[in-house]
């Protein structure tokens, strides 16, 4: 009885806020973004985008100039075509390293 | 106070407060799911989950109009809140692609000339 009356207090008093205050400390050194790194996110993001999107025109009018240029077939060691599925890898590939902590 | 990151309620597409609608805009989550989980909380907790929808109701901003321009946008940002660094290493990622379909194609124009092939056929 005594026993379970010291270990009731003892996981209110200093249990819990042990805890609280652990994952309080944790939340506050936590990686946050803020408003700088929020614009240079969008900044980049809409860059990419529209560098995507130049791409494609750019792709498109030389496979109009030249029929042999295509896109979708590789045509030396660098001309690697643009291709889902090969972009999966590479995202997992970026993802398994970021798990690792490679920079 | 940034943007992109906080919390609003999305009276547009809300039911009645917005707040659900807000929560499935602000995690990406499906807003029925969201709905349900709420009507579950609501009554299962009795009072003090009602108390939590009207003080987010009230004290919540309103999501502004113009936040996103396409659905594409909006899951990015949904991706920003979920993980920014991963977010960012997809935002890399996208840049390494443009710069691999860039290589293709400075690859073509460097290995077959095509430009300079045609002036040659013209002097000829």
């Amino acid at each position: 009885m005594d026993i379970d009356g010291v270990v009731a207090i003892g996981a209110i008093f200093v249990g819990l806020p042990w805890v609280i205050l652990h994952y309080i400390t944790k939340w506050k050194t936590a990686a946050t973004l803020t408003g700088d790194d929020e614009a240079l996110l969008e900044e980049l993001y809409q860059l990419a985008r529209r560098l995507d999107e130049r791409m494609d025109t750019v792709e498109r009018l030389v496979a109009a100039e030249h029929p042999e240029f295509h896109p979708g077939v590789p045509l030396s060691s660098f001309g690697v075509p643009n291709r889902e599925t090969d972009n999966l890898p590479l995202r997992e590939i970026e993802r398994l390293r970021a798990q690792k902590g490679v920079r | 106070m940034s943007v992109h990151t906080r919390f609003y309620r999305d009276k547009a597409n809300g039911k009645f407060m917005g707040v659900c609608a807000g929560i499935a805009d602000y995690t990406g989550i499906d807003v029925l799911w969201v709905r349900v989980a709420t009507l579950i909380l609501l009554f299962c907790s009795g009072g003090s989950a009602w108390l939590a929808y009207f003080a987010i109701g009230f004290l919540a901003d309103k999501k502004p109009r113009e936040l996103y321009t396409d659905t594409q946008e909006q899951r990015f940002w949904q991706g920003v809140r979920q993980s920014p660094s991963r977010t960012a290493r997809e935002v890399r990622a996208s840049f390494r692609d443009i710069d691999r379909r860039l290589a293709s194609v400075e690859a073509y124009y460097v290995s077959s000339n095509p430009r300079l092939a045609d002036e040659i056929e013209k002097l000829r």
